[in-house]
Order: C-alpha cells, then sequence, then structure tokens
C-alpha cells in the first residue's frame, strides 16, 4: 500500500499544487485556473519541442527530481529523519550545480538565490529534527509518530518551521527564489519541454517534503497532524497574499534573527 | 618499523640532495609506497610500543633544541621583530628551567598507542603523496636547482618530524618536535624569499612561538607540582594543578590549529609554494592541533575546561566559514575552511566520549585526504593556468575540465554525502543531540556544527559557480593535459577519498546509509547517458533581448569592521579564559 503511495506522489503533489492555485485565486476573488491545471501543463509540454542547452546540465533537472521523489519515498516510509534532511540537500545541491552549469547570468543569479535558501532553511529543519528527537527520543520517523504532544513541548520550534514553510514553497514574503521580475526564470530558465516538466514536478514533491515536516508535529494523531497541515496551508496562502517580497539578505536575516533564537530558545526550555 | 618511518624520510632527503629529477622522482614514489606499507601495518597491529631514549641522543636534543631557539633569537634580530626575540628569548629561558626543573624520567619518552599509529596513516600516506607531487611542482619553479632539491629535502624531514611528534610522550620532547614544526614552518613560507612571503613568514614563527611559550608553562606546571613531565602519567594524576597544565597545553593546540585570532598566520602561509600549504597548512602539520586535544581528552571529559574547549573550536568552525566568504584567492579559502574544520575537529575532541573522539579521528582523516586533493588541485591551476583569485577562474571548466573536475570533487566530498567528511557531520550531530540531556551547554556546539555546516556549503559551491558555467555543448570544449607528475598524485587522492568513504559506510552496518551512495550512480551513469541525449537539438541561453552575453559576478558576504574586531576579541578572551578555567578548576 505504501508503495503506491509512493509511486503516486508527484501526482499527489500535483493535486496540492493545483488545489493551492485555486486557492489563492479564491481568496483574491478570481476564479483561478481549473483544478487539474498542473495536469494540463504536464501534456502541453510534453507535447513541445525540447531544446537543451548542454546534456549535463538537462540530466541533472531529471536527477534532481529522482532525488526528491528517493526523498519523499524516505518520508513516507518513516526513515530516520536527520538522513530525510540530508537526502534533500543532495537533490537540491544538484539544482544549484545545474543552475551554476550555464553560462546564463539569470541561471546564475536563480542558483545563488537557491543556494542563499539552504543557507537559510537547512539549520531550521536540522534543529527540527533535533527538537523531535529530544522529545520522542527517536530520530526515526515511524517512532516520532508514536509519541504525541509535540505541540506542547515545542511550540517555538513550531513557529520557527512555519517560518521557513514559505521559502520551501516559494510564497510571499520569501519567495525570492521566484521571483520573475529579478530574475526572470531563475534555475529554469534554460529548460524546456519534457526537462522542464521534470523541474515543475520537483515543485510538487517540495511541497510534500515540507508539509510532512509539520504533519509530524501532530504526533501519534493523525487528524492532529492532518489539521496542521491544513492550517499551515491557509495560513501560508493568506500570508503570500497579503505581504510584499522580501529582499534575499533581509529574508536570512530575518530567520537567523528571528527562527534561530526561536527555535534555539526551545531547545533550552525543554533541556533544562 | 618504528625506527623506519621516522629515519626513512631523513635518510632519503640526503639522497634527494644529490640527485636528479628521474631519481627524485623515484626516491619520493619509494617513500611513499614504503611509509604507506609500513604505516597500514603498524595500524593492523594492536601492541602499544614503548621505549626510553638513550641517554646520548637525549643530550643532543637538547643541545639541537638550544641552537633552535638561539636561531629564532638571530632570525628574530636580523629582520628587525621584536615580538619574535622577545618570545625566543621567553622560551629560551623557560626551557632551560624546564630541563632543570623535570625530573629524571621514569617511563618511557616514546609511546606508540592507537592515536599515534592513525596519525601514522594521515602523514605517510597524505604526506607522501604530497612530496611525490612537490617534485613535478618544484620544475616549474624558477629558482636555483640546488633549492629545488632542498625544498624536496625539507619536506621530507617534515615528515619523519611530524611521525616522531604523534609518539612523543615526553612533553619537552613534544616541545623540541613542536618547535621543529614551527621551524618548517618558518623556512617554508619564506621560500621565496619576497617582502610578503619574509612578512608572513615571522608573523607565522612569532604566532607559533606563543604556542611553544605555552607548552613550557604548562610542562613548568606539570614538572614542579605534578612532578612528571611525561604525558602518559601526567594524565593519570588527578586534581591540583593537572587541568592548569592541560589548559595551557591545549591553548598550544589553539594556536597552532590557527583558531581564530591566530587566523593569520595560516592565511599568510598561504603565500608559500603549493605543496606547503598541503603538507604543513592544511594536511599533517596543523593537525597537531586536534590531535593534542585528542590525547588530553581522557581528563577534559566534563569537565568545565573540555567545554569551554569545545564551545571555542565550535564557534571557530562557524566564524571561520564565514569569513571564508569575503574572501576571493583560491588558496586562502581552503585555508580559512581549514581553520574552520580544525575547530570542529577540536569542538568533538574536547567533548572527551568515546564516539566523539572516533568521530574527530574520522574527520582528521577525511579533511587531510580532502583538502590535499583541492591544495594539489589549486597548484594545478597555479602553475599551468596562473590562476590565483577565482575572480579569473570564470568558465574555467571549458578550459581545464579536468582540474575543475577534481576541485569540484574536492568540494562535494567536503560537504554532501556520501563521503566521510559528510558522515563524520552526521555523526557528530547525533551523537551531540544525544548527549544534550547529561550536558545542555553542548547545544551551543550542536547549533554551532549545524550552521557552520550550512556556511560551508555555501562558500564552496559559490566557489565552483565560477569554475563551472559551461557554454552550449555544440562549442568544442578544449582537451586538458594535466601533466602526470601532477595527475598520478590527484588520482591516487581521489581514489583514497573514495575508497575511504565507501570503507566508512561499510562499517557502519546500516543499510540505510549505503542509500546515500546512489548519486555517485549517477555521476558513474552519466557519460552514457550523455550520449543518448545527442537527438535532443540544441540551443543558446537566454539573455533577455541583451546583445551582449554577460557573466553574473561571484558574490562576497563582508563583515563590517565593527562585527570583525567583536569576533577578533571575543575569541581572544575565549583563549584567555581557557587559562583562567585551568586555574580555576
Amino acid at each position: 500500500m505504501i508503495w503506491v503511495w509512493i509511486a503516486l506522489a508527484p501526482i499527489l503533489g500535483g493535486l496540492v499544487y493545483g488545489g493551492e492555485r485555486v486557492l489563492r485565486a479564491r481568496m483574491q476573488r478570481r476564479l483561478g485556473p481549473p483544478f487539474l491545471q498542473p495536469f494540463y501543463d504536464m501534456f502541453k509540454l510534453l507535447d513541445k519541442r525540447t531544446l537543451i542547452v548542454h546534456a549535463p546540465h538537462a540530466l541533472l533537472a531529471v536527477a534532481h527530481f529522482f532525488a526528491l521523489w528517493f526523498t519523499v519515498a524516505a518520508i513516507f516510509l518513516g526513515w530516520n529523519l536527520l538522513y530525510i534532511v540530508f537526502l534533500h540537500l543532495i537533490a537540491q545541491m544538484l539544482l544549484i550545480l545545474a543552475g551554476y552549469s550555464v553560462r546564463s547570468a539569470y541561471s546564475h543569479l536563480g542558483a545563488n538565490r537557491e543556494l542563499l535558501m539552504l543557507v537559510a532553511y537547512e539549520p531550521i529543519l536540522i534543529l527540527v529534527a533535533v527538537g523531535l528527537y529530544l522529545v520522542s527520543g527517536s530520530f526515526e520517523i515511524t517512532g516520532m509518530i508514536q509519541k504525541g504532544n509535540y505541540l506542547a513541548q515545542l511550540p517555538l520550534l513550531f513557529a520557527a518551521l512555519l517560518m521557513i514553510v514559505p521559502i520551501k514553497v516559494k510564497k510571499s514574503p520569501f519567495d525570492v527564489g521566484e521571483a520573475h521580475q529579478e530574475i526572470v526564470g531563475g534555475v529554469e530558465i534554460e529548460y524546456s519541454g519534457v526537462f522542464y516538466e521534470f523541474l515543475y514536478m520537483s515543485r510538487f514533491l517540495e511541497y510534500l517534503f515540507i508539509y510532512s515536516f509539520v504533519f509530524i508535529f501532530g504526533g501519534e494523531s493523525v487528524w492532529l497532524g492532518a489539521v496542521l497541515v491544513a492550517g499551515v496551508f491557509l495560513l501560508v496562502n493568506l500570508v503570500d497574499n497579503a505581504t510584499a517580497r522580501v529582499r534575499t539578505p533581509q529574508m536570512i536575516k530575518i530567520i537567523y534573527m528571528a527562527a534561530m533564537p526561536l527555535a534555539v530558545l526551545n531547545l533550552v526550555w525543554i533541556l533544562r | 618499523m618504528l625506527l623506519t618511518l621516522i629515519l626513512l624520510p631523513i635518510a632519503t632527503a640526503f639522497l634527494i640532495l644529490y640527485s636528479s629529477t628521474r631519481i627524485q622522482y623515484l626516491l619520493s614514489a619509494a617513500v611513499l609506497g614504503v611509509g604507506s606499507f609500513l604505516s597500514v601495518s603498524l595500524f593492523m597491529s594492536t601492541e602499544r610500543v614503548s621505549f626510553h631514549l638513550p641517554f646520548l641522543l637525549n643530550a643532543m636534543i637538547i643541545a639541537a633544541d638550544l641552537v633552535l631557539l638561539i636561531y629564532f633569537l638571530v632570525q628574530g634580530k636580523k629582520f628587525n621583530s621584536p615580538k619574535v626575540i622577545v618570545l625566543a628569548a621567553a622560551q629560551l629561558l623557560l626551557y632551560i628551567y624546564a630541563e632543570y626543573a623535570a625530573p629524571s624520567g621514569r617511563s618511557a619518552e616514546i609511546v606508540v598507542d592507537e592515536l599515534s599509529r592513525f596519525m601514522f596513516l594521515i602523514i605517510n600516506i597524505v604526506g607522501g603523496i604530497i612530496v611525490l607531487y612537490s617534485v613535478r611542482y618544484m620544475e616549474d619553479e624558477s629558482v636555483e636547482p640546488y633549492k629545488k632539491r632542498h625544498f624536496i629535502a625539507a619536506m621530507l624531514l617534515f615528515l619523519s618530524v611530524m611521525n616522531a611528534i604523534v609518539c612523543a610522550n615526553s612533553l619537552l620532547l613534544f616541545f623540541f618536535l613542536f618547535e621543529m614544526t614551527t621551524l618548517a614552518s618558518y623556512q617554508l613560507i619564506a621560500f621565496r624569499n619576497d617582502e610578503i612571503s619574509r612578512a608572513n613568514a615571522l608573523r607565522a614563527l612569532w604566532m607559533n612561538q606563543i604556542g611553544g611559550v605555552v607548552i613550557l608553562a604548562g610542562t613548568l606546571v606539570a614538572a614542579l607540582v605534578l612532578d612528571t613531565v611525561m604525558l602518559d602519567t601526567l594524565l593519570q594524576h588527578s586534581g591540583g594543578m593537572l587541568l592548569f597544565s592541560v589548559a595551557l597545553l591545549s591553548m598550544a593546540a589553539l594556536v597552532k590549529g590557527a583558531s581564530i585570532p591566530f587566523d593569520g598566520w595560516l592565511l599568510g602561509a598561504m603565500v608559500a609554494p603549493t605543496p606547503v600549504s598541503a603538507m604543513l597548512h592544511s594536511a599533517t602539520m596543523v593537525k597537531i592541533a586536534p590531535y593534542l586535544i585528542l590525547k588530553l581528552a581522557p581528563v577534559l571529559g566534563t569537565t568545565l575546561l573540555g567545554g569551554v574547549l569545545s564551545i571555542t573550536g565550535a564557534l571557530v568552525f562557524v566564524a571561520a566559514a564565514y569569513l571564508a566568504l569575503s574572501r576571493s584567492i583560491f588558496k586562502e579559502i581552503l585555508g580559512y575552511s581549514t581553520v574552520a574544520l580544525l575547530g570542529l575537529m577540536m569542538a568533538l575532541a574536547a567533548i572527551g566520549t568515546k564516539e566523539s573522539m572516533m568521530l574527530s579521528m574520522v574527520l582528521m582523516l577525511f579533511h587531510a585526504l580532502s583538502k590535499a586533493l583541492l591544495f594539489l588541485a589549486a597548484g594545478v591551476l597555479e602553475k599551468q593556468y596562473h590562476l590565483k583569485s577565482i575572480e579569473e577562474m570564470s568558465a574555467l571548466v571549458h578550459r581545464a575540465p579536468k582540474t575543475v573536475g577534481f576541485i569540484v570533487l574536492g568540494f562535494v566530498s567536503l560537504t554532501l554525502p556520501p563521503f566521510g567528511l559528510f558522515m563524520g557531520k552526521l555523526f557528530a550531530i547525533t551523537s551531540v543531540a544525544s548527549l544534550l540531556r547529561e550536558r545542555p551547554l553542548l547545544l551551543i556546539v550542536l547549533v554551532s556544527m549545524i550552521i557552520g555546516s550550512t556556511l560551508l556549503v555555501l562558500l564552496y559551491f559559490k566557489v565552483s559557480s565560477a569554475l563551472l558555467s559551461n557554454p552550449s555543448d555544440t562549442v568544442r570544449t578544449e582537451k586538458e593535459r594535466i601533466p602526470q607528475g601532477f595527475s598520478i598524485p590527484l588520482v591516487l587522492l581521489s581514489l583514497l577519498i573514495l575508497f575511504a568513504a565507501a570503507g566508512f559506510i561499510v562499517i557502519q552496518h546500516d543499510v540505510l546509509l549505503a542509500l546515500f551512495t546512489l548519486p555517485l550512480l549517477f555521476v558513474f551513469a552519466l557519460p552514457s547517458m550523455i550520449r543518448s541525449m545527442e537527438h535532443y537539438d540544441r540551443t543558446a541561453i537566454y539573455h533577455c533581448g541583451e546583445k551582449e552575453s554577460f557573466d553574473a559576478a561571484l558574490v562576497y558576504y563582508e563583515p563590517s569592521v565593527r562585527i570583525k574586531g567583536m569576533i577578533y576579541w571575543g575569541f581572544g578572551i575565549l583563549f584567555v579564559a581557557v587559562a583562567f578555567v585551568g586555574v580555576l578548576s
């Protein structure tokens, strides 16, 4: 059963993404695209003529997608959360190397930003893993979701996680990775056709990745986890509609000055 | 076997002084082969070897030490450096007093334990490869032939000093060898003998002499209060002034490891020829710092001193990684990241649990391999392409695909799974996290470790952004030829990195970890996959309507003068605090 879910993960993520676009549109009193738009896009992209800059560049996008899929599979299988964070790191580095591997200014700018985003959220993700470990006594997700009551013990850490969710799903105020006006397409700019589709699908998997962290905070209660995910999903989109983008250095400053102390404070509090 | 390890490089050094280039290659390859074989077979044996030095040899060492200190005095006078003179004079007085106060030895001066055997591995394998490389490197250096031979001989002599220092049990012998490494550093930094080299060499000299002074102070405390100058007997004592003596010794480690505020000497040392940077200033000599802390770790344990040391090391890890972000000279970037990782190794060693000490050793080994690879590749760039600054390296992958490949492998092996250094950091996070309940102070170490690792990822991949960036593959990439004298050491190191990483994963008995190796499969499958991509049409990149193509510039992150000042003062205070904590506890 679990393997079916793993196989369907990109489609699952696609539904989340499609749903999000509808939700955001409704928040702005627009009708928005159809719910299944991501899949229509897929057929359109597969139909297009594929142009590539050079082979390794195109292949790195494919590798990025599969590494992310693997990461999500590891989450579904309930493996060590710390390992999962680092599997995700590999996936991101593949994308960043892809961005650097072409002589395109926009691609470089995009990869720079991806790198800086990584610097912002990576420490928080690891601290979340450590925090959950300290409460549950296990780094394995299977162990973590057998205990409960994380929210009561790790409220500040959860707040820190909330602050990095927008970075990962590229939502305001931290959507520096997707600032069309500044970096055009960023890392994605030199891709087309089927290879762009791989990048497009990776974004669906990113949704599953980051929202799984939120879900784990529900602990043994699946319902609490689901409510948390739904709540955070709504909140992130609400904030996205209500705020403007900050600059990249400001984003890093905010994460290091606000989210990091919150996370550390929480750890100090449970260690006392 | 031990004697061979120490004497063989010395003997070869003398032979090299009178041999042609061909013979030099043969001799250095022989040293590498024999040294590696001996160190591996020593590593396999488990017995603890210890022996006394004959009286005559001891007397000779004392004489040599006096000569060495007087030489430093003379150098200080010759180049008019008051700091060198004062420190050398202080050491001379302290040394004479320490020799006078030292109780006659009851235990052996030379002890080979597990840690020494482990260090032999690093010194002889990595060091041997670097010596082999330096033969080729010297061919292109524009100095007189006799100076080239002297250079290689000096590298070999240095190998035997390193082999000796990791099994020295007498603190006075340790001091002598410590000063010998300082001498090697001083001489080899000044090798090119221009103004900058001389100034940087003198700075390295006086900073390292601070290390000498604190070692002597620690020895004196041990000799006068605890009545011993042997490390093993010293560490069996408890209470009293033991921790003060240990604190002074670990301050020497901080100096040798170029921890901030002493980072200046290691950065300055980068003007030396590249094999020197590889051997002394990243792969072997600076490893004395974590080595010394590892030696002292049994008494550090849960003491406040151990806590302060591990916090200092961890903070150095973050601060040095941060400072490196503002540098543009390739070797200086490598230098700062060495400072950072040495800090991490010292932090883990000072925690003092069995697991953290093991991880510190693992980091030492993998760091030596990766950094040696990076420095040797930097040497190739310097000699073949005359490049030093990363600003000039834009799109280098087009001109030098192989060298860039080695450099990127070096970067990846320092930060990403499945390589040893990453694994070390991963286990360190788990290990420190499991200690948090009993020792909450370690939270500082944990957070620094996490932030520092991310900063290093930023650093290395920021640099590789300049190296990579290929035009469309319709443009032909030039064929690169690396001379064999360079490529053989590089390939050897790369293979060692791969095999050591694989071995390290296998001994963990963790199936999940093996999954980290999957990205490697991708790398190996790449050539065949590239061939299958030929039917896709190629395109030029998108310039957004600009006619001229332009490169995105490298980014730097420079701390303001005030913040920099705060960092240096803060670490200066921490350095002094180590001594205070030692006195108080």
